[in-house]
């Protein structure tokens, strides 16, 4: 499944598709009739697509017809929005520039007293301006996965320490398994946030009024990632990428890093030597991670049926606690977005997890992290961990644009 | 009368073809460009006039002017290889007294893949970091030890993969432009040159076959330059991942697609402002290889 | 001792060049037929539905094209207009903007004529091809006077010389020019997957993308779908190869 976290927009040669602007609602299904299109992305798990259909087809409210979107879905979103009626009901992660833009509208009265049943991480990640803008779906969340059987052979624990994470690296990487996979960029993309928090840093400051990393110590993380590469111990050119369980699933690796919602597949794998732990922390100013994200229900400003919209989500993923635990549970392992529903949930690793995302969740997409201060954020630490470039100043330069952006959305 | 005639009659050929042109071509270019005068941030509607601050932005932006240098280099070095190999294999065709259809079939036949498959083929499989990968399994014939490919940086194996993938794609395509110049060589000049006492080899070619392909190297050229500039599809699936894409090898399509285009930040004025001065380098580098080619004449 | 050469040379490209197609082969069909089966069966894909979508939209897109372009091509050639070359100028000038420059307000142009997941919308806007138009005037450049002045003689019209006189005398031409711009709408990803927002317009390509894009790719059904989606082209450019050798000599596009 994937929410924003676990999406793959890899191969999708989804160009420029993106721009595609809006256009009118002169398109398809201006919603005259009362039916509700519902948008989903393509989730890569087997029967998602059957239960949703199935669970639009139970509604009694109104008529929805769920639509699923292949490819570079969020694109297609944002295209949608500019001023399209449809669709009614759609997934995504909030961006500032929708609410800006007056493009979603406002879903607090939707959760009533469940309120204090979600996550409140999840929650917030969906709040812009202290309005809230989507309702949590599931869970999404990233984990280390280790072998114990290859750990203990190389005579190493499992890794609470980024630099015990380098050490085990180092010392499991031999004959023709690697120590521990990333990613294909080496862990660029994938890593740069749970690093940052390892340091006791992040994207954006606590209000959310300037760059999180203004401090030598990213300068220190960032060089530790680039210790990693250097150290011959990461897999890289795996036939799959990070969010693939197939590089550890293979043996080419001892330990990755990937999203909780491949353990099915690695247990068939695996049985029971399989381990899982957050990303370790930099030193004891930092604090050991996991990145949260969920793809959440929102409803179109311009849809012709808000309220109809607004009531069916509210009976999907506010009443309808039967459905969210399949959605969650059932198809890949991801958490239901509520308290009551995860604790029930889960046994070993999955478990284990639950606490990871109780202790140390974070969210991993903010809404006010916009994707220009993220590239220039990766584009650094990929110069410095790749390329060995000097790290203090490649930050300045991405500092300065994240500073440039967060200026932009409070203008 | 006549010219009136002759208007009308033109109109009839041309006109359904200039008014699609004009709706889904000329419109768009006007309307990007109005965009890149505006704050349109999310919206193809804007009001807020800025007037050249989206040029300014792009061209004073360090990783777009770093995309345009690494890509004038990638056209320096992706253009003559192009040449030199299509009009080999030309060469190579061209000459054989059998099978001729056969293997300009085979030639040919990769420009009939897509960029998606072919990508998909070269980064999975032939390409691929595991040591059972068809290149890493050539390497280890020689005893070298399997490459990451794709994910090594130093030194940057990723341009072969990349260079490899478009030779394969576009050699074909340009080796038959370069086969129909030379059928049209006529033979009498070949016949005329070794009466003469020119040996068969490298005089005839450099005095009857170049100059009689003047033309086709001026097509392949400019075509190519195009290309090279606007890449963007084998880039994006090579080494485009989930999150992003990595800071260099970065075409500028790609850049502006991630930064202004794309899902997280839809800045339709920089990406317009971005997308016209790519143009205009296009326009300009044309312009240049036309002005080198005709002057060698 | 060069003939020897030359044979060895030409064998080795041939199998450079026919390796990653064998790779795909074995890949995707070879371990286990049951993966196309496979394909053809999955409701989630649309693979049925998407070649058929695919074999319409290319198959109107390149009768338009051709059309189209050639009827342009022969006016900018043939009809004695003093504003001809201001025309042909504004054509060849839109050879040079990338299509990124476009794509948004093409997407608004053709969304507010309400055409989104509608064929109209994956065929139309492609019909107008600059390169087209251009290769159709070079052709029709050098196109033998005197047999459309015998046409005039004969007291056929202007147009009555392009359908009776010109067409039926360049169909090697328009074939060259026809499989190239069937291949070329055949691998168009973009703007499918933009245009055709309902699953029943998608486009092969568009399906390929589906299963690409999903978090695991299931590894084996992608290469078999992409060894069976490049099928209809091999096809094409089997039967239609001969003609584009020929075609391409013609156009005077690598002439003097």
């Amino acid at each position: 499944m994937g929410a924003e976290i676990g999406r793959r927009g890899f191969l999708v040669v989804a160009g420029l598709l993106g721009l595609s602007a809006c256009g009118s609602d002169t398109g398809r299904g201006g919603s005259g009739d009362g039916t509700l299109r519902h948008w989903y992305h393509a989730y890569g798990e087997d029967g998602v697509q059957d239960a949703v259909r199935r669970y639009a087809a139970a509604y009694p409210g109104a008529k929805v017809e769920v639509q699923w979107n292949p490819g570079d879905y969020d694109s297609k979103v944002v295209t949608a929005l500019q001023n399209s009626a449809v669709p009614d009901v759609f997934e995504a992660q909030v961006k500032v520039d929708w609410v800006r833009q007056k493009q979603v509208v406002p879903l607090d009265d939707l959760l009533g007293d469940t309120r204090d049943d979600f996550v409140r991480s999840l929650l917030d990640s969906q709040t812009v301006d202290g309005r809230l803008y989507g309702i949590p779906q599931a869970i999404d969340t990233q984990v280390l996965y280790y072998r114990p059987s290859l750990l203990s052979k190389a005579g190493v624990t499992p890794p609470r320490t980024v630099d015990e994470l380098i050490d085990a690296a180092k010392r499991v990487n031999a004959g023709g398994v690697r120590g521990f996979f990333a990613g294909n960029d080496g862990g660029v993309n994938v890593l740069t946030a749970p690093l940052l928090w390892s340091a006791g840093l992040d994207f954006l400051s606590a209000d959310g009024k300037a760059p999180g990393f203004d401090d030598p110590r990213a300068a220190t993380v960032f060089g530790k990632l680039r210790e990693l590469h250097q150290s011959g111990a990461l897999l890289l050119g795996a036939p799959t990428d990070w969010s693939d369980p197939g590089a550890f699933v293979d043996g080419l690796t001892a330990m990755q890093w990937t999203g909780l919602w491949n353990l099915p597949k690695i247990r068939a794998a695996h049985g029971d030597d399989i381990g899982v732990l957050p990303f370790p922390r930099l030193d004891s100013r930092g604090a050991e991670s996991v990145p949260v994200g969920a793809y959440s229900a929102m409803v179109n400003a311009r849809s012709g049926n808000v309220d109809a919209a607004k009531a069916y989500v509210k009976w999907l993923w506010v009443e309808k606690t039967e459905y969210q635990t399949e959605f969650a549970t059932a198809f890949g392992a991801h958490l239901p977005a509520r308290r009551s529903l995860a604790a029930k949930t889960g046994d070993g690793p999955a478990k284990d997890v639950v606490g990871f995302v109780t202790e140390g969740g974070r969210i991993a997409n903010p809404a006010r992290w916009s994707s220009r201060a993220n590239t220039a954020l990766t584009d650094a630490v990929s110069r410095i961990a790749r390329e060995g470039a000097e790290p203090t100043g490649e930050l300045r330069a991405a500092l300065q644009t994240a500073r440039d952006e967060i200026a932009r959305l409070d203008r | 009368m006549r010219r009136g005639r002759e208007a009308l009659t033109f109109w009839l050929f041309v006109g359904p073809f200039a008014a699609g042109l004009l709706l889904f071509t000329y419109v768009p270019i006007g309307w990007s460009a109005y965009l890149s005068l505006f704050d349109a941030h999310n919206t193809v509607a804007p009001t807020e006039f800025v007037g050249f601050d989206n040029y300014v932005d792009v061209l004073t932006d360090r990783a777009f002017l770093d995309s345009l240098g690494t890509f004038t280099v990638f056209a320096a070095f992706i253009i003559p290889t192009t040449v030199v190999l299509s009009l080999g294999l030309a060469l190579l065709v061209n000459r054989i007294p059998i099978a001729q259809v056969f293997f300009r079939s085979v030639f040919f036949l990769p420009f009939a893949c897509s960029y998606v498959v072919a990508a998909l083929i070269w980064k999975m499989s032939l390409f691929s970091g595991v040591d059972s990968g068809v290149a890493n399994t050539v390497l280890g014939w020689f005893g070298v030890e399997p490459q990451a490919w794709v994910g090594t940086v130093d030194p940057p194996l990723y341009w072969v993969v990349l260079v490899t993938v478009r030779l394969w794609l576009q050699l074909g395509f340009y080796m038959i432009l370069f086969i129909a110049a030379l059928q049209r060589i006529p033979r009498h000049l070949y016949e005329a040159a070794w009466i003469d006492g020119a040996s068969p080899g490298w005089q005839t070619f450099r005095y009857i076959t170049l100059p009689g392909l003047r033309g086709a190297l001026v097509a392949v050229l400019t075509l190519n330059l195009i290309n090279a500039y606007q890449a963007f599809d084998e880039f994006y699936n090579v080494l485009g991942d989930s999150r992003g894409y990595a800071p260099f090898a970065r075409p500028p399509l790609v850049y502006l697609y991630y930064n202004s285009l794309g899902s997280g930040g839809q800045d339709l004025g920089r990406g317009s402002a971005g997308a016209l001065v790519l143009a205009l380098v296009i326009a300009l580098a044309t312009l240049l290889s036309g002005k080198v080619s005709r002057r060698r004449r | 001792m060069t003939r020897i050469a030359h044979w060895v040379v030409l064998a080795l490209a041939v199998a450079v060049f026919l390796l990653p197609f064998a790779v795909l082969l074995r890949d995707g069909i070879g371990a286990d037929w049951s993966t196309v089966a496979d394909l053809f069966s999955d409701k989630e894909l649309m693979f049925t539905r998407s070649l058929v979508n695919s074999t319409v939209v290319a198959v109107l897109q390149t009768a338009g094209q051709v059309v189209l372009c050639s009827l342009a091509g022969y006016g900018l050639a043939r009809v004695r207009y003093r504003h001809a070359p201001v025309v042909l100028y504004a054509v060849m000038a839109t050879l040079m903007v990338p299509t990124a420059v476009t794509f948004v307000p093409s997407f608004v142009v053709v969304s507010s004529l309400g055409w989104l997941s509608d064929f109209r919308g994956l065929v139309v806007p492609g019909l107008f091809s600059a390169l087209n138009v251009f290769l159709f005037r070079q052709f029709f450049l050098d196109f033998p006077v005197a047999l459309e002045e015998a046409g005039r003689l004969d007291g056929l019209s202007r147009w009555g010389v392009y359908w009776r006189v010109v067409v039926p005398n360049a169909t090697g031409f328009v074939a060259a020019i026809a499989v190239i711009d069937f291949i070329g709408s055949w691998n168009q990803f973009l703007w499918p997957l933009l245009i055709a927002q309902d699953s029943d317009t998608w486009t092969i390509q568009v399906a390929l993308s589906s299963l690409l894009t999903a978090q695991n790719p299931r590894v084996t059904l992608l290469f078999a779908a992409a060894a069976v989606s490049i099928l209809p082209i091999v096809l094409v450019f089997a039967v239609a190869q001969r003609y584009l050798v020929r075609g391409v000599t013609e156009t005077g596009l690598t002439g003097q």
